[in-house]
């Protein structure tokens, strides 16, 4: 990458220029009085938290929202962007983070959409075919756009923006539903589509990504610019700061190692699960995890980990093989608002719903609100009181109260002293010791929890607190199984690692690249 | 037996076009990733728009009285629906309960509170030459009011444009996912307005058909569950223009036994045949939801 010749130029013609951009959701100020300029040839890296106001400064760039303030160019000219339509005749493209895709088309139909006149299905597959050969994205045009994985969707939304004649692409957040080796895939492309004379724009909140790959840097906090400069001139100390304010210590990974006659909780042989439309997710699968353990699945979309973690909580049935698994083992899916809460109910509503399925009779409210406040205390949920409706609280509370509520009733809260810990050793070995269940000697009570992408749109402070809290339930003897689709989440948390890829479960150790491998299909 | 056929086939064609029209426009409704119950409402007001129409200005104005009539509902469920984000269901239900009644009132304040023997010219059947000698089915479906060749028309010209235009490619697109079509530049509000307008234009002139081709005369309630019938039809016709066709015919056919029967002697009590359409509805909807693939944001509210 000569990123160096880019830089010479020092008044680079402005791709994309936005002055004073100010946006106000009802009383929040969204974006506060924000400037930034995406010089022609560059890729300029656009950092914050969740929550800095990435997406919606990037949306008002594009049309999507109509800012109170501040002015829109492009390419010198200023723009009234009253709608997409309008971003896209300007020559602005986006990538959206949730793809922008119709999943029961095709590819060339989805390409297609958007433009004038007749079409014919041959032309619009002429047109999928040129672009595959300017771009190098292998795509093929007659394929169902829902059928294809997460990495070819991103490619085929690439793909629409430049058939739309894009100079100016803005991509939200596109690394983090891909595998390491696609990330680098994809950096590199976006290096060559600028060096063509483009621009882009990368939201991120990985600092080495940014550092990589951008010629510019700007860092946005609770809506408002913190700084915007060079990349060169930036470390990732100086990023961090910008986007969190102050200095940050990261927690230093904490290995945990139960003790050895730590009592198996799940024990799967040749377990094969299918989903709902009978097709085989995990294919004859056996692992041991034992009380104590944190075990991370790591996995690209869509090879199987939703299945399995949904059969290891009793969510799913078992088509063959044994899994045995504790009676009741709490679940925390991935979509906190779909699946795990009722936004519009109380806290106290949304704790009583554990096991109601299992309830009969009269419920005893004011149980259920003693209950809801002891666990708002334990986990330290910040609401005035069991009565307040859970929309009310921000992601980190919402999920914390999903956590407790969870883990309730299980050794997770019982106030026993922690498991032994045992020095950092061979970690990698260490599994073979499950092997044999220890069946003389019984747990107090096997407990479990199976979390999915805990800490999905969480900022640092709140994943850092729900990482603590699933430390803690593991050393109070919880067996937690977690994936994240981050994988620097997994090495964060977990003590071992199970990687699956297209169904078939493998133990790997626990080093980035090895896992990163295994995730695509290449193991040694 | 051709004497017992070729009346038969003429009369499925002549109950399936007011189905047709209607279910081709709910089509496109359905296509844009919103079911209009209202349809029901449209047909009616079209048949009372027939009336007015006819009144005035003969079959012709007829016809146009019964379009903008239909297009009138419409517009009412779209701004409701589209532009105040309202409930389809909840608000299309309502307008069809508003359209009884405020025809029924409408006529009566106009006609008088009898009503009755209110007759109208009605449209001639318009033989097409050539194609009308065809021995059995010639007579049946080339010797129709014109608003039977419209249905024809409009089965291809609807297939073409759903299939052919990218206006078509991006309405079926905000019947799936319409922030994708939004992230495109399509101007979503605008099809679906569009889309429910056409909806209720090709509805009214359903009900204009059961007046002016068929009856001769209003009575209230004469859409008698039609608008009803045109949505089962369009699931069963599995949202394509051509199945929508065939499903038509078929509700067509099962009303017209009746007068095959009858035309045979057999003594079947003829409440049976009132009721088999409204049967196959129900059997149409268990045994083809369970196959068919409805456009995924069908109903959704439109803020999601």
């Amino acid at each position: 990458m000569d990123r160096g010749a880019h830089r010479t130029v020092s008044d680079a013609s402005e791709a994309l220029a936005l002055t004073g951009i100010t946006h106000r959701f009802g009383a929040v100020t969204a974006i506060d009085d924000v400037s930034m300029t995406l010089r022609a040839g560059t890729v300029h890296a656009l950092l914050g938290e969740n929550g800095a106001g990435k997406s919606t400064l990037m949306r008002i760039a594009h049309g999507m929202i109509r800012p109170d303030a501040g002015q829109v160019a492009v390419n010198g000219t200023v723009r009234e962007l009253a709608s997409q339509g309008d971003a896209i005749a300007a020559g602005l493209g986006m990538v959206h983070q949730h793809f922008t895709l119709v999943p029961a088309m095709t590819v060339a139909e989805n390409i297609a959409l958007g433009g004038r006149g007749p079409w014919s299905q041959r032309a619009a597959e002429r047109v999928v075919e040129e672009l595959s050969a300017r771009t190098g994205f292998a795509l093929d045009p007659r394929a169902v756009v829902g059928s294809l994985p997460v990495g070819a969707q991103q490619r085929v939304e690439i793909a629409k923006a430049l058939a739309r004649r894009a100079r100016v692409l803005v991509l939200d957040e596109p690394t983090g539903v891909l595998a390491p080796g696609e990330v680098q895939g994809l950096l590199r492309w976006l290096r060559a589509f600028v060096a063509q004379g483009n621009a882009a724009v990368l939201i991120t909140h990985k600092l080495r990504e940014a550092l990589d790959v951008a010629d510019d840097v700007t860092v946005l906090r609770r809506g408002a610019r913190m700084m915007s400069g060079p990349a060169r001139e930036a470390s990732e100390q100086s990023l961090t700061a910008a986007m969190i304010g102050g200095a940050v210590e990261r927690a230093p990974r904490s290995p945990r190692v139960p003790r050895h006659d730590a009592p198996v909780v799940f024990r799967a042989d040749d377990l094969v699960v299918r989903d709902a439309g009978d097709v085989v997710r995990v294919r004859s699968a056996s692992f041991r995890i034992a009380a104590g353990e944190i075990v991370g699945i790591a996995a690209v979309e869509g090879s199987g980990q939703r299945e399995l973690l949904r059969a290891l909580a009793g969510r799913l049935p078992v088509s063959s093989g044994t899994l045995v698994r504790p009676p009741a083992v709490g679940f925390v899916p991935e979509d906190r608002h779909g699946d795990a809460v009722l936004l519009e109910r109380s806290l106290a509503e949304n704790v009583a719903l554990r096991g109601l399925g299992g309830a009969r009779g009269v419920m005893h409210w004011d149980a259920v609100r003693a209950r809801t406040r002891t666990l708002m205390a334990d986990f330290d949920v910040r609401a005035d009181g069991p009565d307040v409706r859970m929309r009310a609280l921000s992601g980190g509370n919402q999920q914390k109260l999903v956590l407790a509520r969870e883990l309730e009733d299980g050794p997770g809260l019982a106030r026993g002293a922690p498991p032994e810990r045992q020095g950092e050793q061979d970690r990698t070995a260490d599994h073979h010791r499950f092997v044999a269940p220890s069946v003389d000697s019984p747990p107090p009570t096997a407990s479990a929890l199976v979390v999915e992408n805990p800490t999905r749109g969480l900022d640092v402070r709140a994943t850092a607190a729900v990482h603590d809290r699933l430390r803690e339930a593991a050393d109070r003897g919880a067996a937690v199984v977690f994936h994240a689709s981050d994988l620097d989440e997994v090495l964060l948390l977990a003590s071992r690692v199970l990687v699956i890829f297209g169904g078939t479960v493998r133990e790997t150790p626990l080093q980035r690249d090895a896992i990163g491998r295994a995730m695509v299909g290449f193991h040694s | 037996m051709s004497d017992v056929i070729a009346p038969f086939l003429a009369a499925t064609v002549r109950t399936a076009t007011p189905l047709a029209l209607a279910a081709l426009g709910e089509l496109v409704v359905e296509r844009a990733g919103i079911i209009n119950i209202g349809l029901e409402g449209a047909i009616l007001a079209g048949a009372l728009g027939a009336l007015l129409g006819g009144t005035a200005a003969g079959v012709a104005g007829g016809y146009v009285g019964a379009t903008v009539a239909g297009t009138i509902v419409a517009a009412i469920f779209a701004l409701f629906v589209v532009r105040w984000r309202a409930d389809q269901i909840i608000t299309g239900t309502a307008l069809t309960l508003l359209s009884l009644g405020a025809t029924g009132t409408l006529y009566r304040t106009l006609y008088g509170a009898s009503g009755a023997a209110l007759t109208l010219a009605t449209s001639a059947p318009l033989p097409i030459p050539v194609l009308s000698s065809i021995p059995l089915v010639g007579a049946a479906l080339f010797a129709q009011p014109p608003a039977t060749y419209l249905a024809y028309l409009a089965v291809p010209v609807l297939a073409w444009w759903l299939h052919r235009t990218h206006a078509g490619l991006a309405l079926r697109a905000i019947g799936e996912r319409p922030d994708a079509a939004d992230a495109a530049g399509v101007p979503v509000d605008r099809y679906r307005i569009l889309a429910i307008l056409f909806g209720g234009a090709m509805g009214g002139l359903a009900g204009g058909t059961l007046v002016l081709a068929q009856a001769g005369t209003f009575a209230e309630g004469m859409s008698s569950g039609r608008g009803f019938i045109a949505i089962a039809i369009v699931v069963l016709g599995r949202w394509r223009p051509v199945g929508v066709a065939l499903g038509a015919l078929l509700f067509g056919g099962a009303s017209a036994l009746q007068f095959a029967f009858q035309a045979m002697g057999w003594r079947v009590p003829y409440q049976l045949f009132l009721v088999t359409p409204y049967l196959l509805t129900l059997a149409a909807l268990a045994g083809a939801v369970g196959r068919a693939r409805a456009p995924a944001a069908l109903g959704r509210s439109l803020d999601d």
